[in-house]
């Protein structure tokens, strides 16, 4: 019996020595990169009524017996201990009782001998958001890629789709997965090297293309497809990667030549125009206006690079199309001067409903990511005029952003925190312009971030799934001929 | 069972086990460095068994010098790389790395195998292997550029096996405390804080709070040594770096050593005499690349000889070499024996492998 009771007791030491240590929250507070005392800091943010669950943890690392209280409409809700983790059908009733009203919540823990106390609430807004987001997983800054996927994530639950993989495509570079107006059924995104190309997705049909033909400076990089699907309009760069002396800066890219062309992809032909081709102008990221008649770009003289790097900065210019002929008119307007502002701007986005222009402001070049002063800033399109984005930007770079399908939310890939890992920020548009402060897309798990080492990767909205999968994807680069362009 | 047949069960897997656990116990004994990288690359010994497959000698050899590198016991390194001179970039590497810690990278350079500039800066690129990029940062972090020992930090994480080793989140962590991005260095000190219990001890010690006299210290040299004004270049423009660290810190010896060493090894004497300031650093190499140049552009005088330290020694010496080899019709083979160890032997015969 004795002996029984012995072995029963080094059983139970076993079972409770590999449960593990709970999660170790330090460093947190100012100067870390947890400075709220809850993390992700959703206090006061503005949430869509399909949201998958805002799970959170307290930060205070002294902190013991935290309680959390929540309210609304007359229910009410406890959780206890460090993490607070919903079951997701339960917050989901929660949401639909509380749609266009607040949920308030009631902080509570014991630090340092004393009680401390917060109140807070979640806005929740009556305008959904697409349910589908894509994002590739790299590693930050430095253009090396291994085990690279393209997820898509149901944006209403924590359901993970990869939709491109190394493990399909032979651990080759992918670029980002981006949707037309953020329809599902129209979207596109590059298999670099052999085997590779332009996937296009119209429909379901993937096509792979080659686009490029002689007369351009290297294949696609940066663009858009129009929203009627026959045409794309794309830059070609020559990019050259740097690096900056100072600590922190890390690495720099710079075009030393890009201009504009449209694809037809019904016409399998490559198209250039005089005005975009231009050797004493660096033209880049072309997107089409809501209504497809207009391609907004970013241009900026050509300078001598990397030398006169913090002299090149980019205007936004805005160009007729003619979607019957595929071709770019002129002149072009310029919609927002560098000159005027002595900054440059990078990856203009304009909202599906027409409403809005969305662009990068950065100090210089053509490469934000890594670059603090990095801001959003948001153009009213019925009168030009810029609102204020205060409560959306914050000190480390916020950029890489895409609307969804009805204009009323987008999405950015901000670094703020630790400055070097971008992750996927939402943020609600209302009508009058106004905007809320951004909250960090929910994960199942929330230390989920504390151990992520790859960013979010150009975070695109989409109001449906793409119909492709990983395995779809590596036939079509096994097995699929790109098709050539003229 | 018969009781007996149980006993000899009972035999047989203790065998089993003792021949399973004496393998294991012998396979650490021969490799005690192979589980050691492999704990800094986060994973198990067999793991690394899996991954990397079974050690040899060499190998061995290699990775003893990365661990004692990244515990900076440079005196073990240079103990290592003195037991053979395996002829390989990394090992040469860690040998320069080690001496130029040490303070004596010119003087012990001619003693082994250099594999050219190959031997201080592992190229990273395309055709770079994970195994030497994991290790190109270690002289960046060393001689205070902070931007490549990022970078290759995270490339070494990146290509690591499960994409976590605790060798690139400590030079991560470290790094961004160098450069003052305390909210970086505390994702990794966070992630650090629940790993193993050595990497809990380490990132504890790294709070800014809790640091100790001689880690702030070390922070404040390494600061010491970055570059104070920015300037963008290319991933490869390994002189132009050294001399943007130079210019930010004239007495970073070890960057002028591995500039000159650079320009000797890439054998462009005309950059080495525009880099070389006799009153910063001396050397017996020194002395035998600059005679090299006095002798072809004719400036073998004593006022010359005064203003780069060349001893009469080291003349005499160079004398004997080229009176051998013009003798010889430039053939090296009656030079070996005597100066196979000189720069100017390397200067006339050493042969760029481009396929190495």
């Amino acid at each position: 019996m004795k002996r029984s009771k012995l072995l029963l007791s080094a059983l139970l030491a076993v079972l409770l020595l590999s449960c593990g240590r709970p999660y170790d929250v330090r460093p947190a507070g100012p100067g870390t990169d947890r400075d709220s005392f809850i993390f992700p800091d959703y206090t006061d943010v503005t949430i869509p009524p399909n949201i998958a669950p805002l799970n959170f943890y307290y930060t205070d690392p002294e902190g013991k017996e935290f309680t959390t209280h929540i309210f609304a409409n007359g229910r009410a809700i406890a959780f206890k201990g460090r993490e607070v983790v919903w079951k997701e059908k339960i917050w989901r009733e929660w949401l639909a009782a509380a749609a266009g009203a607040d949920i308030t919540v009631e902080s509570a823990w014991s630090s340092g001998g004393a009680r401390q106390f917060r109140r807070w609430t979640l806005h929740i807004a009556q305008d959904r958001i697409d349910p589908y987001l894509t994002y590739r997983l790299i590693e930050p800054g430095f253009e090396v890629w291994d085990d690279l996927e393209i997820q898509e994530r149901n944006l209403e639950s924590f359901s993970v789709r990869v939709i491109s993989d190394w493990r399909h495509t032979g651990n080759k570079c992918m670029n980002c997965h981006i949707h037309s107006q953020g329809r599902g059924d129209l979207s596109m995104f590059y298999l670099r090297g052999e085997g590779g190309g332009a996937i296009l997705n119209r429909g379901g049909e993937l096509r792979k293309l080659t686009l490029k033909n002689d007369t351009m400076i290297s294949p696609t990089v940066y663009g858009e497809i129009h929203p009627d699907g026959r045409y794309g309009v794309f830059s070609t760069n020559i990019i050259i990667p740097a690096m900056h002396s100072e600590g922190g800066r890390r690495m720099e890219v710079f075009d030393t030549a890009s201009d504009l062309c449209v694809a037809d992809f019904d016409g399998k032909r490559m198209l250039t125009f005089p005005e975009t081709s231009r050797e004493d102008v660096f033209e880049t990221f072309p997107v089409f206006s809501a209504d497809g008649n207009f391609v907004y770009y970013c241009a900026a003289p050509a300078h001598p690079l990397p030398a006169d790097l913090y002299q090149t900065m980019y205007s936004l210019v805005r160009i007729p199309f003619d979607a019957a002929t595929g071709t770019l008119g002129d002149p072009a307007d310029t919609v927002w001067s560098a000159t005027k502002r002595a900054a440059s701007v990078c990856h203009p986005k304009t909202s599906p409903n027409g409403r809005w222009l969305l662009f990068t402001v950065a100090a210089y070049g053509t490469f934000p990511i890594n670059h603090s002063e990095c801001d959003l800033c948001l153009m009213d399109l019925s009168d030009g005029s810029i609102m204020d984005m205060r409560a959306v930007n914050a000190e480390k770079s916020d950029t890489y952003h895409s609307w969804s399908s009805d204009g009323t939310w987008f999405v950015f890939a901000s670094k703020r925190g630790d400055g070097l890992y971008g992750k996927p920020y939402f943020s609600h548009v209302a009508p009058d312009g106004t905007v809320t402060k951004p909250f960090l897309l929910p994960q199942k798990n929330p230390h989920y971030y504390d151990t992520m080492l790859r960013s979010f990767n150009v975070p695109d909205l989409g109001n449906a799934p793409v119909g492709f999968d990983a395995a779809t994807i590596g036939k079509v680069w096994k097995e699929m001929p790109a098709e050539s362009f003229e | 069972m018969s009781r007996k047949g149980r006993r000899i069960l009972w035999i047989v897997l203790a065998a089993v086990l003792f021949a399973a656990v004496g393998s294991q116990c012998a396979f650490l004994l021969r490799h005690p460095y192979f589980r050691k990288y492999a704990a800094l690359n986060g994973i198990s010994l067999r793991e690394a068994r899996d991954v990397w497959g079974k050690p040899d000698r060499d190998a061995e050899q290699i990775l003893g010098m990365i661990v004692e590198a990244d515990a900076e016991n440079w005196e073990k390194v240079s103990e290592l790389a003195a037991r053979k001179d395996l002829r390989s970039e990394v090992g040469t590497y860690y040998y320069n790395l080690s001496n130029a810690m040490l303070g004596r990278l010119p003087d012990r350079l001619m003693d082994y195998y250099q594999p050219f500039e190959r031997g201080l800066f592992l190229p990273v690129g395309p055709s770079s292997t994970p195994f030497k990029i994991a290790c190109a940062g270690d002289v960046w972090f060393q001689l205070g550029y902070m931007p490549l020992a990022e970078r290759d930090a995270m490339l070494g994480l990146l290509f690591s096996p499960e994409h976590n080793g605790s060798r690139y989140l400590r030079r991560l962590a470290e790094t961004n405390l160098v450069t003052g991005e305390h909210e970086a260095a505390a994702k990794y000190l966070r992630m650090l804080l629940n790993g193993s219990r050595a990497d809990r001890k380490w990132a504890r010690a790294c709070f800014p709070e809790n640091w100790s006299q001689p880690y702030r210290l070390r922070i404040a040299e390494k600061r010491n040594l970055m570059p104070q004004f920015d300037l963008v270049h290319g991933m490869d423009q390994t002189p132009l770096i050294l001399r943007i660290l130079l210019s930010a810190n004239q007495t970073n010896r070890m960057a002028l050593d591995y500039l000159l060493c650079y320009d000797l090894l890439t054998k462009d004497i005309d950059a080495f005499v525009g880099d070389f300031d006799p009153s910063l650093t001396r050397s017996p190499l020194y002395e035998e690349a600059m005679l090299i140049f006095l002798a072809a552009k004719g400036g073998m005088n004593a006022e010359n000889f005064a203003h780069y330290h060349i001893s009469e020694a080291s003349f005499q010496r160079f004398n004997r070499f080229v009176t051998i080899y013009k003798r010889d019709g430039g053939s090296g083979r009656n030079l070996t024996e005597e100066f196979g160890k000189s720069y100017w032997y390397y200067y006339y015969y050493a042969v760029k492998n481009e396929t190495k």
